[in-house]
Order: structure tokens, then C-alpha cells, then sequence
């Protein structure tokens, strides 16, 4: 879903820079308040994990394909957006200047859309639905991230005069609810993993946990 | 960091390289669901990217079009985006041992 270069014109990606620059503040003040010291290793792990899923293009009908984006995933299991924009910022920062996958100049742009409107989709969507069914919340979540984000790279495209605003919603519509099938139950195999091996580590399990969370 | 920290660290860098791994064998080489849109509907010239990134298109230059240079090169931007985001993320905590020694 990367935005390449010459998709958007330069004053418009700047502004989705300065959004992602405000965003970024936020998401590392957040970290500064809530991130212990054993969720750094999470954190990292789940920055690696993405980057990998992101490079395993899944096939989806039309010749196309779709990879997961990873934004709920990491909402969820930090319980926090915020947490979301910091990981995504470093996987599309990583994938843009090593692998020229998303333009540098759309960086911004792609963070934005990717990060920030993925996240708070996919939080949103779970803190809504999570106590109808704690699982079904997180499919629905990983589907609306990615289908949301979509929507909104079409506008941002739109806005540009690169796609049409019509056919645009059509196209990325489509291709992007199938792909969203897929985010959602990877972002809920994930979260059962980690619910197997490290329950401590999930949100709604700490309450549980022992006393001496601190230390 | 106490032992079951470092076992889950482990254990998910490890599945995260598997998936690195295998994902130049795996991955559909179909356009993505962007790219597809835009062949379709985009009303502006392409044009070439920006920056030459060392590894375009998770290829090694070298080693041509084969998997190995997308083994190579997804397995090496795992372990960037690891160490990036531990930097970061240590780099936030840092701050706040500062902020609270005041």
C-alpha cells in the first residue's frame, strides 16, 4: 500500500510530513510514560515481525496481492496508538531508504495513513467491540485498519489529482476489504500466540498478573 | 532483561526470520493492491523513485532477480527494523530517567 514518489505533489507530502512529525511527538511522549523496560523487547520484536509479514505479498483475486500492515496488531497488544504510529515510523522509515519501497518523499504520507489512521482504526474498532467478543474484535479491527488506511491513501491520491476520487475508492475499496480479511486473522493468530507463551505481556491480562508489576 | 524476557525475544526474532526467509519463495509477485489500482486508474506519469535505496526492491543489485538476494535482503531489514526500534524505544525511556532525576 506503500505511496511511491510522483504520486503526490511536494507541498502536499510536506504536510503529511508535519502531520507525521506532530504524531511522532505524541507517540514518543507516550512512550516515555508507559513503555517498562520488558515491553521494549515487544516493542522490537513486533517492529521485526512486521517488517517480515509486510514483505509476504498474500494473492488476492484480480492478480493482485496484499500484505498485512501490522497498526492494530500493535494497538492492541500496547493498548495504545500511539504505540502503533512508533513501530509503523520505524518499519516504513526502514523499508523507504534501504529498500525504496514507498517514495521518500511520500514517507510521510505513508506513515500517516499507514501508522496514525491504521492504529486509531484498529484501537478504536477493538475498544468498541471488545466486549461483545474479545476475538471477533480483533478480526474486525485488523479488517477496518487496512481498509481504512486505504480509504484514506485514495483521498490523500484524490486530493492529488492522481487518482480519480470515483474509481479510485472502487479499486482500493476492493482490493483492500479482501486484503483486510487477511490482516484480521493475522493480527488475531499473533495475538494468540503471544497469549499462549507470554500472557503477561497482553494488556487485559494485567490486572491478573502478580503484584510486583514494577520491578 | 530476566530469561523469559530474553526466551520471547528469541523466539520471535527466530519466526519473524523464518517468515524473512521464506517470504522471497512465498510472496506473491502480483502488484500489490496499490500498485493495481494505480495501473488502472492513475491519471500521472510514473516517475522514478527519489533516492536510489542500496536494496531496491528487497534485491540485492549484485545478485540479480534471484531469491537469494531477497533473502538476504529481508532478513537484514528484520534485524535493521529490530535494532531501530529498540534504539528508539530505549531512546523515549531515556528520557524519562532524565526528566525524573530532576
Amino acid at each position: 500500500m506503500h505511496i511511491p514518489d510522483g504520486f503526490l505533489p511536494l507541498g502536499q507530502a510536506a504536510i503529511y510530513y508535519i502531520i507525521t512529525i506532530i504524531a511522532l511527538y505524541f507517540a514518543l511522549n507516550w512512550a516515555k510514560e508507559n513503555l517498562d523496560e520488558k515491553r521494549v523487547p515487544l516493542m522490537a520484536v513486533l517492529a521485526a515481525f512486521i517488517f517480515a509479514i509486510q514483505a509476504m505479498n498474500i494473492p488476492i483475486p484480480w492478480g493482485t496481492s496484499g500484505h498485512m500492515l501490522g497498526a492494530a496488531l500493535v494497538a492492541i497488544v500496547f493498548g495504545s496508538p500511539w504505540a502503533a504510529v512508533l513501530v509503523l515510523a520505524v518499519v516504513l522509515t526502514v523499508q523507504g531508504f534501504f529498500f525504496g519501497d514507498g517514495g521518500i518523499t511520500a514517507l510521510g504520507a505513508n506513515i500517516t495513513a499507514m501508522g496514525l489512521i491504521a492504529g486509531f482504526t484498529g484501537f478504536g474498532v477493538f475498544k468498541a467491540l471488545k466486549n461483545l467478543n474479545r476475538w471477533v474484535a480483533i478480526f474486525i479491527a485488523g479488517w477496518a485498519s487496512t481498509f481504512v488506511a486505504a480509504i484514506s491513501i485514495t483521498l490523500m491520491l484524490a486530493a492529488a489529482g492522481t487518482f480519480p476520487l470515483d474509481m479510485g475508492l472502487i479499486f482500493m475499496g476492493t482490493y483492500h476489504a479482501v486484503i483486510g480479511v487477511a490482516e484480521g486473522l493475522i493480527t488475531v493468530v499473533a495475538i494468540l500466540a503471544i497469549q499462549n507463551v507470554r500472557p503477561d505481556l497482553l494488556p487485559w491480562n494485567k490486572a491478573k498478573s502478580s503484584p510486583e508489576v514494577e520491578k | 532483561m530476566n530469561d523469559k524476557d530474553k526466551k520471547f525475544v528469541m523466539g520471535g526474532l527466530i519466526v519473524a526470520i523464518i517468515i524473512a526467509i521464506l517470504a522471497p519463495f512465498l510472496a506473491s509477485a502480483n502488484p500489490d493492491g496499490l500498485e493495481s489500482a494505480a495501473e488502472k486508474v492513475l491519471l500521472v506519469e510514473e516517475v522514478e523513485p527519489m533516492f536510489e535505496a542500496p536494496l531496491p526492491d528487497y534485491l540485492v543489485p549484485a545478485l540479480g532477480e534471484s531469491p537469494l538476494g531477497g533473502v538476504i535482503s529481508i532478513v537484514l531489514g528484520t534485524i535493521i527494523a529490530f535494532l531501530a526500534m529498540v534504539g528508539l524505544a530505549t531512546t523515549a525511556r531515556w528520557f524519562k530517567s532524565e526528566s525524573n532525576g530532576n
